[in-house]
């Protein structure tokens, strides 16, 4: 198909859009989806019986407010670098959280593993633990990911990444609220790892992805090559 | 988004790392306002303004015209798609600039990509080709009039070590896809290539009556 051909074709087909919002908005309510998982989830399962003990821990606390702090940070920074022309460097806001937060768990894991000792975890509740975590990773991954899909063809990596952190965040929040288990290290290999296949498959498939979608705005148009 | 023209040009708007000439881009801001309210004309007006930026920058970046037009439809594609999320607010030249310039290193990328796993056809590899399997298989070229180039040429693929003559049969007399013939030679396609381009220095020197080394 000629340039100008494709201009006339996109022109015809041009219906009214609606604008996004503010980013800062957009990152609000998923944040509000994320406390509504969150809710459903303590009422369902019940907090960790150990909860009022455990809030006079510094590290504990420490460790609850930074990766809260990381979540809100990562979820605004995805939704920052999902609108093209704002900077690549909106990646960088959660860095200090998540650096922060990353050492109290290194810190959580080391007492953990001197206190237990290696064979200290029982294989019922890491299961228990794990449906925790999808219970709360994948909606909010799916949540995210139908929020953040514009970046596809633009700024897949990234936009996943940082999303993926937001996600990683708030599951592991919610682990420590819920289990009486440090599971920050399963969470965050979880996490990444399902962040890591969606940036890989985003960055494979942006293109046929935008087509896909293109293809319902303007069927029969897009043969590839588009010449 | 109501409409204000303002007199003059809006020269705020002109921020992106290669701007266009500023006479061109007063209205893009305002345009696309319009056209995301569902303004066709504003719309077609708009992408006929940006379309020689867009090439502009992807002349830079690719050798072939073609290639280059392939990066334009593919960037007022993404503009289309992506059109929503535009902030009228904002400047619209760095994002555009911004769109082009992911979409242009993608395709970038891409093409590196393809080139370390194909093999691109030179005029030799063309010559070569034309002069012995033009219009028939190897057999058929060999007993006709002209067969003599033919048979010296069979002849030395005979003379190929196995995985080379294999090689070039398979890719080049039968011509099979890299990805056929590792399927069928149970190689790599990595492997492939590199006995293909052995056996074309081969063959060169075979013809020159020489040894295959």
């Amino acid at each position: 198909m000629r340039t100008p051909d494709l201009i006339d074709t996109l022109a015809n087909s041009a219906t009214p859009v609606r604008r996004l919002r503010p980013p800062v908005l957009r990152a609000a309510l998923w944040l509000l989806m994320a406390a509504a998982v969150l809710l459903l989830l303590a009422v369902a399962h019940g907090v960790r019986p150990d909860l009022s003990t455990k809030l006079h821990q510094q590290i504990f606390v420490a460790g609850m407010v930074l990766a809260l702090a990381t979540a809100i940070l990562a979820a605004i920074a995805a939704f920052k670098l999902n609108l093209v022309d704002n900077s690549r460097w909106w990646a960088l806001l959660p860095a200090p959280a998540l650096a922060l937060w990353v050492s109290t768990i290194g810190y959580g894991c080391l007492t953990d593993w001197v206190s237990i000792g290696p064979d200290g975890i029982r294989m019922g509740e890491a299961i228990r633990c794990f449906a925790t975590l999808l219970l709360t990773s994948v909606p909010l991954s799916l949540a995210m990911l139908i929020m953040l899909r514009h970046a596809a063809a633009l700024r897949p990596t990234a936009v996943s990444v940082v999303g993926g952190f937001a996600v990683a965040a708030i599951t592991s929040f919610a682990l420590s609220l819920v289990h009486d288990l440090d599971a920050t290290i399963m969470i965050l290999i979880w996490n990444l790892g399902t962040a890591a296949i969606i940036a890989g498959l985003a960055s494979a498939f942006g293109r046929q992805a935008l087509a896909w979608v293109a293809s319902r705005v303007l069927p029969g148009l897009f043969q590839s090559p588009i010449r | 988004m109501p409409e204000r023209r303002q007199p003059g040009p809006h020269l705020s708007l002109v921020k992106a790392d290669n701007p266009p000439r500023p006479g061109e881009q007063v209205d893009w801001s305002k345009r696309m306002a319009l056209a995301q309210g569902g303004d066709r004309e504003q719309y077609r007006a708009l992408l006929l303004e940006i379309e020689p930026y867009i090439r502009s920058i992807a002349k830079r970046c690719f050798k072939y015209p073609a290639d280059a037009e392939d990066a334009v439809q593919d960037v007022l594609l993404t503009v289309h798609s992506v059109r929503h999320t535009y902030d009228p607010q904002r400047p619209f030249a760095p994002w555009l600039a911004a769109i082009a310039n992911r979409r242009v290193i993608d395709r970038l990328r891409s093409e590196t990509r393809k080139k370390a796993r194909e093999i691109e056809l030179t005029l030799e590899h063309e010559s070569f080709s034309r002069e012995a399997f033009a219009h028939e298989t190897f057999s058929q070229a060999a007993t006709n009039h002209d067969g003599i180039a033919e048979r010296a040429l069979h002849e030395a693929i005979g003379k190929l070590p196995p995985e080379q003559r294999d090689a070039i049969r398979m890719l080049k007399l039968s011509e099979m896809s890299l990805k056929e013939a590792s399927r069928m030679s149970g190689r790599s396609i990595a492997a492939l290539k590199v006995a293909t381009h052995r056996a074309v220095t081969n063959l060169r020197k075979l013809l020159k009556g020489g040894q295959p080394s």
